[in-house]
């Protein structure tokens, strides 16, 4: 083989792949510089995942700051998550960091201590946990105690907007008390089973009492033994409602629905959803209304 | 170009950056050894025991992984070593048993209680969440890999040549093999978080299979696999930045592009 005319290969190979990758890149500049075109302000504010980024999109209206949240898992959880490089920038960018807590974001764990700068709020903090389970944003009570939270937090960390945070945070919570106030009572005492920790919280605000929680929320497995002991549990204690999630949990609903006869209201565990202000309590409202009718067909 | 030269205001592309051209040319010199030797399914089969080396972590409670992982993995290639030594004549199926003997069991620990997906970062991996710790970490290993190499070399070559031969030479085979079985199973193990556990194996085998399509002797031969490893893994970092996606595969196929290119050049002259 001919030395020189194997180098000229080579160089030329990989200049081309070079000018392709150039390509590519500078394809995906001119595609990321439009979406970077809102970018002003002062305060830049980065949250963790969904409900917390609508909560904060209530409290900091009209606060002259730049709000974003991290790209949303495409999985059932959050647990799983993996940052892209746009999360990370993101993140190295911003000045407050809003995170669910309670073990949500475990995966930010070695993240977060490379940006010592990055001013962490907790919006979990004081609120009575369920065991390790931190779907607080689930029980409208915990959710008002986490946009409390996340008020304080921004108004500590930015004095000049805080008379804004608390304001909007008053009226933000003043719609979550009527929505509160539209749970049905018909459920006190009544048993549940749940095919996603999620609803422990929601249940708790409606007094049921969780017999059985069936964790489906990531892409689990099922086993057999498991139906089987639902089935089972379901049969023996009588009991007359499923909450289960529409996505993963649909499967094996309507397997011991077949056997079983019982009801299953499929209710949105609101980890995902569009970025409107009020996508919060549009979900939590249409949750509210399967459950209420639900209720009737009792 | 500003927009280029940005990604160095972050620290977390310098470090993806710095282990990049450590793991590069770590890789590289590796790679070279493991497909010289005809060992490209024995550092598959490597990669897959970290399922169990995780397990073992957590079964015994160790909070970092990493620790287990490693020592079930050097424990695991020294075995596969010796038993492999010992039948010559089906040495694929014997690999093939033990991977998937440590893939099932570590699989069966993790997913009791259907908490597998808490593991699957393991699949993929992230090069942008490597620390500087880890980083030093890579280069300790890279720089026994240098050493071990610079005194091993000729030993490997002749070994995977002629073994018998070797051995007539006063070349200890059995020590060279498992100090090197050694250094394959630590380097992927520090690896597998940040290419992930199905990537590992075509970081390891392209940049040097492309370079033996292609080189004539024993220096173009490492020469070439430094070249293409560091390449594909550049390119691969700044095309997967830029366009917002994940970095390993990125790197595997640019360096996938190189092997065909080097295969139809090779196969031509």
């Amino acid at each position: 083989m001919n030395k020189t005319k194997k180098n000229i290969f080579l160089i030329t190979l990989l200049i081309l792949l070079s000018v392709i990758g150039i390509i590519i890149i500078s394809i995906g500049v001119s595609m990321s510089k439009k979406n970077d075109a809102a970018d002003h302000g002062t305060l830049t504010v980065v949250t963790s995942f969904y409900p917390m980024y609508i909560a904060a999109l209530n409290i900091t209206e009209r606060a002259d700051i730049n709000l974003s949240n991290l790209s949303e898992p495409q999985t059932g959880c959050l647990h799983d998550y993996q940052l892209t490089t746009e999360d990370m920038k993101l993140l190295s960018e911003a000045d407050v960091f809003i995170i669910n807590g309670g073990g949500m974001e475990e995966f930010l764990d070695g993240v977060i201590s490379d940006y010592p700068n990055l001013k962490i709020v907790d919006a979990s903090q004081g609120i009575d946990k369920v065991e390790d389970n931190a779907h607080m944003w689930m029980s409208i009570a915990d959710y008002m105690k986490q946009v409390n939270n996340i008020a304080n937090g921004l108004s500590a960390i930015d004095n000049a907007n805080a008379d804004i945070y608390r304001d909007n945070a008053a009226v933000y919570n003043s719609k979550l008390e009527e929505l509160k106030g539209m749970i049905p009572d018909t459920y006190r005492g009544s048993k549940v089973v749940l095919f996603s920790e999620a609803y422990e919280y929601l249940a708790r605000d409606l007094s049921m009492e969780v017999e059985t929680v069936l964790d489906l929320d990531e892409e689990k497995n099922i086993s057999a033994k498991e139906v089987a002991e639902t089935v089972d549990v379901i049969k023996q204690r009588n009991i007359p409602l499923i909450i289960s999630e529409k996505q993963y949990g649909e499967k094996m609903a309507e397997i011991v629905k077949n056997d079983t006869g019982v009801k299953v209201v499929y209710l949105d565990t609101i980890i995902r959803g569009n970025y409107d202000k009020d996508s919060y309590i549009n979900a939590m409202r249409s949750n509210i209304e399967l459950l209420r009718e639900a209720a009737s067909w009792k | 170009m500003n927009e280029f030269l940005s990604l160095f205001s972050y620290d977390f592309m310098i470090n993806a950056l710095l282990a990049v051209l450590l793991i590069g040319p770590l890789f590289a010199l590796l790679g070279t050894m493991i497909v010289m030797k005809k060992m490209a399914f024995f550092s598959d089969a490597l990669g897959h025991s970290a399922f169990t080396g995780v397990a073992v972590g957590v079964i015994l409670g160790i909070t970092s992984t990493e620790i287990s992982m490693i020592g079930f993995a050097v424990i695991f290639a020294l075995i596969l070593n010796h038993i492999k030594k010992r039948n010559p004549d089906n040495v694929d199926t014997i690999i093939s048993v033990f991977a998937s003997v440590a893939t099932a069991l570590g699989l069966c620990v993790l997913s009791f209680g259907g908490n597998f997906s808490e593991y699957s970062s393991l699949l993929v991996g992230d090069i942008l969440s490597i620390s500087k710790k880890e980083i030093l970490y890579l280069l300790i290993i890279f720089i026994a890999t240098i050493v071990f190499i610079c005194f091993a070399i000729n030993w490997l070559n002749a070994i995977s040549i002629n073994a018998t031969v070797a051995r007539s030479h006063n070349i200890k085979v059995q020590l060279i093999e498992d100090i090197f079985a050694v250094i394959i199973a630590i380097t992927v193990m520090l690896s597998i978080r940040w290419v992930g556990l199905l990537l590992v194996n075509a970081l390891l085998i392209l940049p040097a299979a492309s370079s033996r399509n292609i080189s004539e002797n024993m220096r173009e031969y490492v020469g070439y696999s430094v070249v293409f490893s560091l390449f594909s893994g550049l390119l691969g970092l700044f095309v997967s930045y830029f366009i917002n996606i994940a970095t390993g595969p990125v790197i595997v196929i640019v360096a996938a592009i190189i092997y065909f290119a080097t295969y139809i050049y090779g196969g031509r002259s």
